[in-house]
């Protein structure tokens, strides 16, 4: 037998995957040298197109940049909206309520695509609204078009949030004389917190994912510039241009899961 | 009524789209669903062996499915697999085609995208159990066999069920996607309608309220098991 250092079985698992890893990287290089190099390169010389629009890299007008923008900006505007939602789906006053409650169970039964159509053709090239003009372009209708079916996810993280949160915290809340919205401020919402911020992130990389779809609407994002692309080159540097794109998507969007599903271990099993 | 012109729709030949539409949404929602519940279940005992070979490819295929846009891999298969090799000779034609239409494409690839999502929900389940209630079990004199079903099973599948119903409903949606790759279900249709009518607005909140229904029936299916199966003491807000 040879003595070595003893692997812990997730230093195994970790060392399979490094040495698929290792195998991607071989299996790349071998291609290259057979012949492939002429469909890498390229890839390679189109790589700062598809990353921010422009050929030399600057400034940026689309591409995989113009995805993250999107991203943050829908993230910034569901959050927003989402917390209201969420908050009005577990109020106890009916007319406030039903309402939210159907409208997010709209939004979220509703596909991403066809919201996304929806409010490319709804919403106006321009609204006039005391006077000034607020121009709709394609970008911001794509900003709204994504955050409504996030929103109505989010308050759906909030809801499960908080109804995580035993009951009893509330029978005891209010035996000591806290009003509905004291027991939200200092005693739900200060646990549920913990257990949301998994879920919002869980839901950024899944709204990153979705920003693919915005290709519909027109933008110059990075699935608009592949099409493009795509139609002056070969079958064969197609399958290259692809791998290279659905890189970059999980290379962006798997460290932010990782982190979540890390936090999301820690405080799971809490409430049980 | 506000100005909305339905008449297009007393047309058969747009009655005959929509229905072919639904027909074949449901088709590939039925199809993708099962396979992904198959796929996650086979993934999470795959999982619980504890063998780390395996637990680290079926991580791999989680993250891969899971970090990329279900619309691109769509469209990999769609482009690239026939260039990869799958393609056959059509012995009508003499021709070289490929072996999976847009339909076998799309629910392949959606297949494999529910199939990572439900094999994260069941693993999560499986994990989330209180290590107490199995030492409990254990002390019990519970085997191992009667173990997992009288006291794992039950309690992991409450656990996945809400989780188990977002994937679905996500899957659901994402079947729209399939009409950029030609597959002809009710998004498909939909585009043809408003494209050959102008009525954009009428189709669009047709179709949305059609997909809200179906995806609404769905969604209160599996709210009621999850309220028919749900553990006492928890869940009550006020």
């Amino acid at each position: 037998m040879i003595a070595g250092p003893m692997l812990s079985y997730e230093g195994k698992k970790r060392a399979v995957l490094l040495l698929i890893a290792f195998g991607v990287v071989i299996w790349i290089g071998g291609d290259a040298a057979a012949g492939g190099s002429a469909h890498w390169s390229r890839v390679l010389v189109r790589l700062p197109l598809l990353l921010t629009g422009s050929a030399s890299g600057w400034p940026i007008t689309g591409g995989f940049v113009l995805n993250i923008i999107l991203s943050l900006a829908s993230m910034a505007l569901a959050t927003a909206l989402g917390t209201i939602m969420g908050l009005a789906t577990l109020a106890r006053f009916g007319p406030i309520r039903v309402p939210s409650f159907l409208l997010m169970n709209f939004l979220r039964n509703s596909p991403w695509l066809v919201l996304l159509f929806a409010t490319l053709y709804f919403l106006p090239f321009e609204m006039h609204v005391f006077g000034t003009t607020i121009p709709f372009p394609p970008f911001v209708k794509a900003v709204i078009g994504l955050a409504l079916p996030t929103a109505a996810n989010f308050s759906e993280v909030i809801r499960g949030a908080v109804q995580s949160i035993h009951s009893g915290q509330w029978d005891a809340a209010r035996s000591l004389g806290y009003g509905t919205g004291q027991i939200y401020r200092h005693v739900i919402m200060p646990q549920a917190l913990r257990r949301m911020i998994p879920g919002w992130m869980n839901l950024y990389a899944l709204l990153m994912i979705a920003t693919a779809l915005a290709t519909v609407t027109g933008i110059q994002d990075v699935l608009t510039i592949l099409n493009t692309l795509l139609a002056m080159e070969n079958e064969r540097v197609i399958v290259y241009f692809y791998l290279t794109i659905l890189f970059l998507f999980i290379a962006y969007c798997y460290p932010i899961a990782a982190v979540a599903r890390r936090w999301e271990r820690a405080v799971k099993g809490e409430s049980l | 009524m506000f100005g909305l012109d339905y008449s297009w729709l007393a047309d058969p030949a747009y009655q005959q789209w929509l229905l072919t539409g639904v027909v074949n949404t449901l088709k590939l929602a039925v199809l993708s669903s099962s396979a992904a519940i198959l796929i996650g279940m086979l993934g999470a005992l795959g999982l619980t062996l504890r063998i780390f070979w395996l637990d680290a490819l079926i991580e791999l295929f989680v993250e891969v499915f899971r970090n990329t846009p279900p619309l691109l891999q769509m469209l990999f298969a769609y482009f690239t697999l026939s260039t990869l090799g799958l393609r056959v000779t059509d012995p009508s034609t003499g021709l070289s085609v490929p072996l999976l239409s847009a339909f076998a494409c799309a629910a392949i690839s959606l297949s494999l995208f529910g199939g990572a999502l439900a094999i994260e929900a069941f693993r999560s389940g499986i994990e989330t159990m209180p290590r107490s209630i199995i030492d409990a079990a254990r002390s019990l004199g519970y085997g191992r066999w009667a173990r997992f079903w009288r006291i794992e099973a039950p309690i992991a599948t409450r656990i996945c069920l809400p989780g188990l119903t977002n994937i679905l409903t996500n899957l659901f949606k994402t079947t729209s996607q399939a009409s950029v790759i030609t597959v002809p279900e009710l998004m498909y249709y939909a585009g043809q309608i408003y494209n050959d009518t102008f009525r954009t607005l009428e189709v669009m909140i047709l179709v949305l309220l059609i997909y809200v229904v179906l995806v609404s029936i769905l969604t209160f299916a599996m709210a009621r098991l999850e309220a028919f199966m749900a553990f006492p003491g928890y869940g009550r807000v006020h």
